[in-house]
């Protein structure tokens, strides 16, 4: 009778340990199926609702900002006389500095056959101030856009670009879908 | 006295805590920032002296539309195309007739009581009853017809998707294209960077086409010789700025060209030589940013701008 009250105790233990291993499995796999299954959040700019106020330049927590101008190739006339490139009334169509309209000489003009050029984007050179998407916007084809960076950019909690935006342009989208290219993702239409 | 101490450190604290956070709500907030230190600065070429502005705002009336796309003017009487319809309205504004289309029209033409309307970049072709007389085909994928002109039995098509001028007869047998190059060698004809590429037919019957890209009106024979050209690239008032202007043109009863411009929104008049003559409506007339306006003109000499982002046609009148 001692002996079946100690075998008793002794299943219960083993029961009990076995349980809780199955329930913390089960909480791990729940856990890492969730990760799997869920979405994080980053900060990103819809390019349609971007306003080029400039604020992406002096307000990110990063220096520079992790905001960039992006071009949407498919979308660009290469033109000569590129608006986003040139100075408006520029003396000339070409790339010496008193033409650029870049104020850190971030895009390089490449000749591509006559009478068309390819513009590009050194990253490493441009702060995100968007007067290149002004001047394409205003007198291109609307190309080159802003967008948030995401091996720089830290996601913060509070975006400090966000937080200033008149258009609000700046919103929280899936990671699995952190860009808002030009091309790829297209205006949806108001209902 | 020890308690005293303590309210007025948290007094103190209380008031600190308060001022930063009405700091905070203040300074930086969207509508209390400092101004742009990179702003895009065009204002410069905005300003128009008045006595270059050589027509007058007599009237405008709103739109039936959500959507307008194209104007042009036929025994002066305006028709107007968007939202899938093509609207008849008198010069007062009155709607006369209204022709329901099978999809988004872009462009609209009239000639000898014959409707050429493009719509999924076929042609369309309506009785003034609104009944459908012929459709022309047109299979080709990269297509996008911007402009519509005919004159005795040629209707001039300009493809801005393909970058040619199409030459149809009037029963819509495709007769000759053309791309305005000049010589089999040469590399380019028209530059059309984005989709404005327009073409219209003086009363003199001469062809003048558009090519955007170098802010050129180019005059073709019908089978695509070039005749004459003249353009302006400056963003001054006298001439054409960006990748693609003018967007859209059309001609005075006397043979002016009337030319209407993206980016810094304005219409123009040139004299049939292409000499900068004056303005029409200034910048400040339109949005900051908006589309050109189509234009159409009536037989008095009369300005007719369909304005896509206030929905509304505005009629300038000589001074």
């Amino acid at each position: 009778m001692e002996n079946n009250k100690t075998q008793n105790r002794r299943k219960f233990i083993q029961n009990g340990v076995r349980l809780s291993l199955l329930l913390s499995l089960g909480t791990v796999t729940a856990a890492a199926l969730r990760k799997v299954t869920t979405d994080d959040y980053v900060w990103q700019i819809d390019p349609f609702e971007c306003t080029q106020c400039g604020r992406c330049a002096t307000d990110c927590v990063m220096k520079p900002s992790a905001v960039k101008c992006v071009h949407a190739f498919a979308l660009c006339g290469y033109c000569d006389l590129c608006g986003g490139y040139l100075k408006p009334d520029s003396i000339n169509r070409d790339t010496a500095a008193e033409n650029q309209l870049c104020p850190t000489a971030a895009i390089e003009r490449r000749f591509i056959e006559e009478p068309y050029f390819e513009y590009h984007i050194n990253e490493d050179l441009c702060i995100g101030c968007a007067k290149c998407v002004k001047g394409c916007t205003s007198f291109g084809n609307g190309s080159m856009h802003l967008q948030i960076i995401h091996d720089i950019c830290v996601n913060c909690n509070e975006c400090s670009i966000a937080r200033v935006c008149p258009s609000n342009a700046i919103k929280r989208v899936k990671a699995s879908e952190a860009y808002l290219v030009k091309g790829d993702f297209s205006r949806k239409p108001k209902a | 006295m020890k308690n005293k101490g303590i309210i007025i450190f948290l007094i103190v604290l209380a008031v600190v805590i308060i001022a930063v956070i009405a700091g905070d709500y203040l300074s930086g907030r969207p509508d209390k920032s400092a101004p742009n230190p990179f702003a895009y600065d065009v204002n410069d070429f905005k300003n128009v002296p008045e006595e270059l502005i050589h027509f007058t705002e007599s009237k405008n009336f709103k739109l039936g539309f959500e959507q307008a796309t194209s104007i042009t003017i036929d025994s002066d009487k305006l028709y107007v195309t968007g939202d899938k319809k093509l609207q008849v309205i008198d010069l007062s504004g009155k709607l006369l007739s209204e022709i329901n289309l099978p999809d988004e029209p872009k462009t609209v033409e009239v000639y000898n009581d014959k409707i050429y309307v493009s719509v999924n970049n076929q042609i369309l072709v309506y009785d003034p009853n609104g009944s459908l007389l012929n459709e022309w085909r047109n299979s080709d994928e990269n297509s996008m017809i911007t402009a519509i002109s005919a004159l005795e039995n040629n209707v001039f098509v300009a493809d801005a998707g393909r970058r040619k001028v199409i030459r149809y007869s009037l029963q819509g047998e495709k007769l000759t294209e053309f791309d305005g190059k000049a010589d089999e060698g040469v590399v380019h004809g028209f530059i059309i960077p984005s989709p404005y590429f327009d073409l219209d037919i003086n009363a003199d019957g001469d062809l003048w086409v558009v090519n955007p890209g170098l802010h050129a009106l180019e005059n073709y024979t019908e089978d695509g010789n070039l005749r004459e050209h003249w353009n302006n690239t400056t963003m001054q008032t006298e001439g054409f700025s960006g990748c693609c202007n003018p967007a859209h043109f059309t001609f005075l009863p006397d043979g002016r060209f009337v030319t209407s411009e993206k980016g810094l929104v304005r219409i123009k008049t040139y004299k049939p030589s292409g000499e900068f003559e004056g303005v029409v409506a200034a910048p400040s007339k339109f949005k900051d940013e908006g589309e050109a306006p189509d234009i159409a003109t009536d037989s008095q000499g009369n300005i007719y701008a369909l304005d896509f982002d206030k929905k509304m046609i505005r009629v300038f009148e000589p001074k």
